[in-house]
């Protein structure tokens, strides 16, 4: 080492000149490939678009957009996607419905109420959850979630509904109870019992709700378990470790201040979590959301195993409980049969489903990192 | 066996045959009678009567005559039935030829099948359509009714108790499923090809990500001037990170096979490229941390002491950084492994010999989760071949936990040393 340094300290001016040439040289070469790498996105984006472009020209953008007649192998071929973008942002949705509500409180859980320990055990499991092959979440939904949705549709929905709405309604009440007591403490000369009474009655009314809409969905029978719920819930599952660990790091960067702050203003521990901490990392859970969303549009292999493959809109459009199709599960499913006439509209078509998915991720993560950045800032790190 | 019911049959046929030849001896006497008086020029209308009289005679006997064709044919339908009913269950009877099909050469081989099968021995399945505005509803007839006072009524009563032993198959521990080839398309053997396939297409996509994304980190962290072009860079990262992966596959096969034209049809080679391009993003992410992570001190002292930025990177930063960037690639390895929609276009077929290393380059090979995909979709005997379903998402998960379990043992050991 010393040697080179002495070499450095007494080099020729050509010497030095080659040295600085070299490592020129050596950092426009790391440069080079560090810039492939990451180029690949525009690469992606390139021919992906050339692909796709075809495609608009020959059939244009309507029929694609608003028809919802899809008949790719017929004659005339038909490309109305309309259904299958429905039926994306109906698993989508559903995804949503079971990931946000389950990751949002597992990550409150995470954060500010279980112990470090737990934490420290419950954080890996979740993301092993991550890691398991999608494959393997199409199985599952296949093979055993299917018919177990088939034959006992009823107690699965209902107990369903109790996991998704639960932890919805609960902090419902203790929001709205707040705001009712809120007002109240203005006119009655004595809030505390007007709290006492306002929030059981609250969690009774909830209850009650939740009751109802639980016996009514014991009695539903499913005719076909690979439909867009049994979807939506396997790629819920999926988004939730995602959710989880993006919220709960959001709500770890609230940090210690303000979660002491609250409590010495005499906060308890639910009122600075949900007064406080959530709104504080809000753009975080926000981001998390999104990332959830943009993991349950890209899925392939469970929707194309489970959710029946059928291009019709539902009737009415919110019944998860029929089958359903997706751009993704369309564009695995018909290239096998569309590669042989490489160059047809049917062909291309499936890249236009391609570039709408490439430019909806696009614009999501844009979004996410926006949100995140912005976050950042107002909490001053 | 059945010779009660045959002894039946046939006392049936022969009396409608006999009612037949009498019928067609009563048509020919008619007939003599009429033409005998159309000869002596006897009334028009006795004629007439004679000669529809021995037509509805003529008729009557054909109506018996089909009535015994069909009686031969339908008498051993009930006795046929049930022996293709138990050969499913039990494979061909002794001292018959062996079929083609390693399939059929033997009976049930798995106790859930087995119990299928026993049912379709002892029910007959009929379908209602009696109601055309609703879906066909399934009768299920007990065989044995068809058998009542014959021969064969004790057998399915016999069948019922004592197909536990005959049928319930030993639970043994088969660890050749890993490593044994697939015979009669996967009803026999083991998952072998699939399994080489998918160390193929990772150790591939390992090849040219971990070159790739440690030198974008090294890059990014120690050379690279924060501003717009770096963060223009992360920008493309994250994008690269965010893209489905089915769109991944999309690209691989309008890229790597029909634009450059890498290899003639799918193949290993093209698959990992494909795959590399996808797990690029977490490499380079946890490269950068783990680099980012290495004391400050480390790059000042070898800095301090004359070595140049270059030379710092290799000697010092680098081994600093290794257990963290080696915790990514086996996390990514993961990953890659249990990656489906990447390889559909670029490199997986449904069935396909082991590959030698070298036919990699030019050829497609089965993998781990394109075949679970393909035989509990497409294959033609879904249901029978459960067990190899949920033996390959068994390997695929246990590969992917195991190297998940390394990345984290290897992250604890990390936090320790830097804690300690």
């Amino acid at each position: 080492m010393s040697k080179t340094a002495n070499m450095n300290l007494i080099m020729s001016d050509a010497a030095s000149r080659r040295q600085r040439i070299s490592i020129l040289l050596g950092q426009s070469f790391l440069f080079l490939i560090t810039s492939l790498s990451t180029f690949a996105v525009f690469f992606i984006f390139y021919f992906i678009l050339k692909d796709a472009i075809p495609f608009f020209k020959l059939e244009g953008f309507r029929e694609f957009f608003t028809s919802t007649h899809w008949y790719p192998s017929g004659s005339p071929a038909e490309f109305g996607a309309l259904p299958i973008f429905i039926g994306t942002g109906l698993v989508t949705l559903g995804a949503v419905v079971v990931a946000v509500p389950l990751g949002i409180s597992a990550a409150v859980c995470l954060s500010d109420l279980l112990p470090f320990k737990v934490r420290q055990i419950v954080k890996p499991l979740i993301e092993v959850l991550a890691a398991i092959p999608s494959v393997a979440y199409g199985f599952f939904a296949l093979v055993v979630f299917a018919p177990l949705l088939q034959n006992h549709g009823g107690v699965i929905l209902s107990t369903g509904i109790w996991l998704v709405l639960g932890p919805i309604l609960a902090l419902l009440v203790i929001v709205i109870g707040d705001l009712i007591t809120e007002k109240l403490r203005e006119k009655i000369p004595n809030p505390k019992t007007a709290g006492a009474i306002i929030f059981p009655v609250l969690g009774i009314l909830a209850l009650i709700f939740l009751y109802r809409i639980s016996t009514n969905l014991l009695g539903i029978e499913i005719s076909s378990g690979t439909n867009a719920l049994n979807v939506s819930i396997i790629l819920g599952i999926m988004a939730l470790p995602t959710v989880v660990s993006v919220s709960e790091d959001a709500l770890q960067a609230a940090g210690r201040e303000l979660r002491e702050g609250s409590y010495a203003l005499g906060a308890t521990r639910a009122e600075t979590i949900i007064k406080t901490i959530i709104p504080a990392s809000v753009s975080g859970i926000l981001a998390a959301v999104i990332l959830g969303v943009m993991r349950a549009i890209g899925e392939t292999m469970v929707v194309w195993m489970a959710s029946g493959n059928a291009s019709r809109i539902p009737e009415p459009w919110y019944n998860v409980l029929q089958p359903i199709r997706t751009l993704t599960a369309t564009i695995a499913g018909d290239m096998g049969e569309a590669d042989h006439v490489t160059g047809s509209s049917r062909f291309h078509v499936l890249f236009a489903m391609a570039f709408c998915l490439l430019a909806f991720s696009f614009i999501m993560n844009l979004v996410s990192e926006i949100i995140v950045k912005r976050s950042r800032r107002k909490l001053g790190k | 066996m059945l010779e009660a019911f045959e002894a039946e049959t046939a006392e049936l046929k022969a009396a409608l045959e006999a009612q037949e030849d009498e019928k067609k001896k009563l048509a020919k006497a008619l007939k003599k009678q009429a033409r005998a008086l159309k000869r002596e020029g006897g009334s028009e209308e006795e004629i007439a009567r004679l000669e529809t009289e021995e037509d509805r005679l003529k008729d009557e006997a054909k109506i018996l005559k089909e009535q015994a064709r069909s009686l031969d044919e339908t008498r051993d339908e009930p006795y046929e039935a049930l022996v293709d009913a138990v050969k499913e269950l039990f494979g061909p009877m002794p001292g018959q030829k062996k079929p083609v099909l390693i399939r059929q050469q033997y009976g049930q081989t798995r106790w859930d099948r087995t119990l299928v099968k026993l049912h379709e021995v002892m029910f007959e399945e009929e379908w209602d359509y009696s109601n055309p505005d609703a879906m066909g509803v399934l009768i299920e007839k007990p065989r044995i009714e068809k058998f009542r006072g014959t021969e064969l009524e004790p057998f399915f009563q016999y069948l019922e108790e004592h197909i536990d032993d005959m049928m319930r198959p030993k639970t043994t521990f088969y660890w050749q499923f890993i490593t044994d080839t697939s015979k009669d398309s996967h009803i026999f053997g083991g998952i072998w090809p699939e399994v080489l396939g998918t160390i193929y297409l990772t150790l591939g996509a390992m090849i040219f990500a971990i070159p790739m994304g440690v030198i974008a980190a090294i890059y990014l962290c120690e050379y690279a001037q924060e501003g717009r072009m770096v963060s223009f860079l992360r920008i493309c990262i994250s994008t690269l990170a965010g893209v489905p992966s089915i769109v991944f596959g999309l690209f691989g096969l309008a890229f790597f096979l029909n634009t450059i034209h890498i290899s003639d049809s799918k193949s290993v080679l093209a698959g990992s490229l494909t795959l590399s391009l996808l797990i690029l993003p977490t490499i380079i992410r946890s490269s950068e941390e783990a680099i980012l992570a290495v004391p400050r001190a480390y790059k000042e002292a070898a800095l301090g002491l004359g070595a140049g930025r270059w030379h710092t990177v290799m000697t010092v930063i680098l081994p600093a950084a290794l257990p963290g960037i080696l915790t990514g690639v086996v996390i990514s390895m993961g990953r890659a492994a249990g990656e489906t929609a990447p390889i559909i276009f670029t490199a997986a077929v449904s069935v396909g010999a082991p590959l030698k290393i070298w036919e990699t380059l030019n050829q497609p090979t089965p993998a781990l989760p394109w075949n679970i995909y393909n035989l509990c979709t497409e294959h033609e005997a879904v249901d029978e071949i459960r067990h190899v379903q949920y033996g390959m998402v068994f390997t695929l998960v246990a590969i992917v936990l195991l190297l998940n379990l390394v990345a984290i043992m290897m992250r604890a050991r990390i936090s320790k040393k830097l804690r300690g």
